[in-house]
């Protein structure tokens, strides 16, 4: 009797202990799968199996169990002992919750995902954070110096201050993709600022405020894949003016050199360049920096004024404050990285790098020429580092192009190119996820696009600045508090309001400042144009 | 008023905004026949029917009259004016068929301006330029002792009188204006290097200005004002090959030390053709002989378009390959990652 009994006991436990190793196992397993390692089956076959539902609980019980707790929210029931009675555990958790379906599409999306995770790879935090600093730190940076002569240290105040917005605007706007469900998790329903517009604008007008945002998009994006050809078009003119080579012809070797850009498929390739085009962003810095600090003895401390020139300082708060714009590229980023929850810590991390280096970069350069500072500040260098500094800037020019490039492609694709009517024309994608030809010569005709707007728009940076101080300062300080007001008015404490009406209208103001500056500026440049 | 004529070989289509000068009937009878025969046609200018236009027009009137208000700038001894004359009218009907499409438009330099030598009948010396002249000059100071050095932009008027002398081997033309208050002189000279390779050139030897800071309209309160001569020294411009004319539209500068305490004055020439010898048929320039400027110009103006062309091809090729590697590597149907894509395959 008390074998009989110690033996139901032992069996008992030893069930126990099988059903926990199972369970922990199967909990692994699960994890595994998620993370794109196949435990035992093929690829090809786990793939095909995985996207049947019927197929994939049969084989994989303890799994889709595991993951429709996951799905669901954490019922915490599954732990059945052992495949079979995990099965039918599995299988009566199946039917008599009735979450089959949201499991199976977040379980079909997630395993999908996982197999498009090889066409599709996620970005580390690192990445996404050369690809934020690509957007943040370019070329604008030599204009700084400048704008310290005319703003003194307003100027600098300046510099900390937009970087404090700017982080904000981006994370509230990527607030605004999540919504608590019922369960009081944040689940990601919106993917991009398209959704969010559209989410804002829905009861009445359930399309306007995408195509809005979407126009302003595309334009903020192709004028900066613009800005780099003329920007490496005029660099390398005037490194070589000995060269019959005028800055057309430059325009045009620059834009061949960008042609591979046609090819980018994912973030993951786009954050290579990224991640070269910081280093470079770097070793301009240092260069300059560094000459900056040997002649240390002649810094003109006193020079920093408090006041400022009132004609010439909205140019500069134009420069200071639209050179944070990387807003747009958000959403995209933070849906792509592989753990979402780092995007916070990225952001404020490169927010603080970039504010630092550029104050300092201001600073700096501006103590060493004082009154002398020029517009450029590599016009103020001698002209052996200003060559290698030149250099450097059209090799930085050339990799920040992919980035806006592939964004702009990414917008274009996703409104006007979508499989099942959703949009103008069939996608641009085959049935095995490869670029279809004809795709790759719509990306192409956006390379010479680009090429063909900078060689025959004059005065493109006064243009640029034009639109920028509409669809940037719009879609950096006026649209994330708008929509983050509208989105989520009902959990925002008192402060987070204030920030965002204070966002609001200090955007607005530098909107309309920056607007009129640059038809001035237009207005002015054509006439002397006309009568030269 | 003298009125010249200038004979401009541009490469654009006439503009209406330069400057005719206001000599009435000449002008309006020129731009008569302009309008009815230029169009559009670019072309090479020959002296031939606005001359000849002028000449018609004036027939009747009396030579000396003539001589200044055709304003052409033309070299003939007091006494073979009327044959002169009535050779140009002869001239003007030949002409006048032959050369219609030898018209261009008025230039639109107002500067430029067109300087003919003639001898025995025909033309020695042809040169077509837009000058201008920055010559400094002392001019006391508010306090008495200082001076202060200014400087006087003179440009050539029109109506300026031409002399000239053309030889085998040496060539020179001079050009005064305000009663010889101003001389502007050019030398030339042909150099044969070695008669059979055929190796001449010619070349600007000497340039020559003289000027009188006594002239009122461009030296203002001139310190010891009297005339002063800029000449330069060992001068070798505007090199070209034997034969053929020098065509420059850039703007070429040469810098003449001065007698007035070796002062620097800069002459500026441009939208040059010039042609001292070996000129063939009257009135006509050889063929042009390009400056460097020029081509290099042109070959700037040209790269681009190389290159566009070039980037297309790459462009084109690009896509052809990647639709070849497409097409080469898609044989299996390839299983849908979308269960939504499935209807494709269940299509058939």
């Amino acid at each position: 009797m008390a074998t009989l009994i110690r033996g139901k006991i032992s069996n008992k436990l030893s069930n126990a202990a099988t059903s926990v190793s199972n369970k922990s196992q199967a909990k692994v397993s699960g994890m595994f799968a998620k993370l794109g390692f196949q435990a035992a089956t093929d690829e090809e076959g786990l793939g095909f199996v995985a996207c049947d539902d019927l197929d994939y609980e049969y084989r994989q019980g303890m799994q889709m169990d595991i993951l429709s707790t996951d799905g669901a929210g954490g019922e915490g029931a599954g732990g059945a002992a052992g495949g079979e009675s995990g099965v039918a555990e599995g299988d009566s958790h199946y039917q008599r919750e009735g979450t089959g379906p949201p499991p199976s599409t977040s379980k079909d999306g997630g395993v999908c995902e996982e197999l498009a995770a090889k066409d599709n790879p996620k970005i580390t935090a690192w990445e996404a954070g050369w690809n934020v600093t690509n957007a943040i730190q370019g070329m604008f940076v030599l204009g700084l110096p400048y704008a310290i002569l005319h703003g003194g240290y307003l100027g600098l105040f300046l510099i900390i201050f937009a970087a404090v917005v700017c982080c904000y605007t981006g994370k509230i706007l990527i607030a605004c993709l999540y919504e608590e469900n019922e369960d009081g998790e944040l689940v990601r329903v919106r993917d991009s600022y398209v959704d969010i517009a559209n989410a804002c604008c829905a009861p009445r007008f359930p399309a306007l405020g995408g195509h809005v945002v979407n126009v302003a998009q595309i334009i903020e994006l192709v004028m900066t894949c613009i800005l780099y050809v003329v920007v490496s078009g005029n660099l390398m003119y005037n490194s070589f003016p000995s060269l019959p080579v005028s800055q057309k012809s430059w325009s045009i070797i620059a834009t061949a050199a960008l042609l591979p850009c046609a090819f980018l498929k994912n973030l993951k390739a786009v954050s290579k360049f990224s991640l070269l085009c910081t280093l470079a962003h770097f070793v301009i810095n240092v260069l300059v920096i560094a000459y900056c600090l040997s002649r240390a003895r002649d810094w003109a401390w006193d020079k920093v004024k408090f006041y400022i020139d009132v004609k010439k300082f909205p140019i500069s708060i134009g420069i200071i404050v639209f050179s944070y714009t990387s807003q747009i590229f958000l959403p995209s980023l933070e849906g792509n990285m592989q753990k979402p929850n780092e995007f916070h810590c990225m952001m404020n991390w490169t927010h603080i790098a970039a504010c630092i280096l550029k104050g300092l970069f201001a600073l700096v350069a501006y103590l060493t020429w004082a009154d002398a500072t020029k517009e450029v500040i590599t016009d103020n260098l001698p002209s052996t580092i200003r060559a290698v500094v030149n250099l450097f800037l059209v090799a930085k020019a050339l990799l920040s192009y992919p980035l806006p490039f592939f964004a702009a492609v990414e917008v274009l694709e996703k409104s006007f190119f979508q499989e099942g009517g959703r949009a103008v024309f069939p996608d641009c994608y085959g049935g095995d996820g490869r670029l279809k030809s004809w795709g790759l010569s719509l990306r192409c005709a956006l390379v010479v696009f680009t090429l063909l707007m900078a060689i025959y728009v004059p005065h493109f940076a006064l243009l640029m600045g034009l639109t920028g101080s509409l669809t940037g300062a719009g879609l950096c300080f006026l649209l994330p508090s708008l929509f983050h007001l509208k989105l989520l008015w009902r959990k925002l404490l008192w402060h987070h309001v204030f920030f965002d009406v204070a966002i609001f209208v200090i955007g607005g103001i530098c909107s309309i400042s920056g607007f009129i500056h640059s038809m001035e500026g237009l207005i002015e440049a054509y006439k002397y144009n006309i009568e030269d | 008023m003298p009125r010249s004529e200038t004979f401009p070989r541009v490469q654009r289509h006439a503009q209406i905004g330069s400057k005719p000068s206001i000599d009435s009937i000449s002008a309006i009878k020129c731009e008569f026949d302009f309008q009815l025969k230029t169009a559009n046609t670019r072309m090479r200018a020959g002296c031939g029917l606005t001359y000849t236009c002028a000449v018609a027009a004036f027939a009747m009137w009396q030579s000396d009259v003539m001589m200044k208000l055709i304003g052409c700038r033309t070299l003939d001894s007091a006494r073979l004016q009327r044959l002169a004359f009535v050779f140009f009218s002869i001239l003007s009907r030949i002409l006048a068929e032959q050369e219609v499409e030898n018209l261009s438009g008025l230039s639109p330099n107002p500067d430029k301006d067109i300087f003919v030598v003639r001898e025995n009948g025909t033309t020695c010396l042809m040169a077509e330029f837009a000058v201008r002249f920055l010559v400094p000059y002392d001019v006391l100071a508010l306090n008495g002792i200082d001076l202060i050095t200014e400087q006087a932009s003179i440009a050539l008027p029109r109506g300026a009188e031409i002399e000239g002398k053309c030889g085998n081997a040496e060539a020179e033309v001079q050009i005064s204006w305000i009663n010889d208050a101003y001389v502007f002189r050019l030398f030339f000279v042909k150099e044969v290097h070695d008669s059979s390779k055929g190796n001449d050139i010619w070349k600007i030897s000497k340039v020559q200005l003289l000027y009188d800071t006594s002239e009122k309209t461009h030296f203002i309160n001139a310190y010891n004002p009297g005339k002063h001569t800029a000449s330069s020294h060992r001068l070798s411009a505007l090199v070209t090959p034997a034969g053929q004319s020098y065509e420059c539209q850039a703007p070429q500068t040469l810098t003449l030390i001065s007698t007035d305490h070796q002062k620097g004055v800069t002459v500026s020439l441009s939208d040059i053709q010039i042609q001292p010898f070996d000129i063939t048929s009257d009135f006509t320039f050889s063929p042009a002989y390009k400056c460097i400027t020029d081509q290099r110009e042109q070959l700037e103006e040209l790269l681009p378009l190389i290159l566009g062309i070039v980037l297309g091809l790459l462009i084109v090729i690009t896509l052809s390959v990647y639709h070849l590697h497409l097409k080469m590597t898609a044989h299996q149907p390839q299983l849908p990652r979308d269960r939504s894509l499935y209807k494709n395959i269940l299509q058939f």
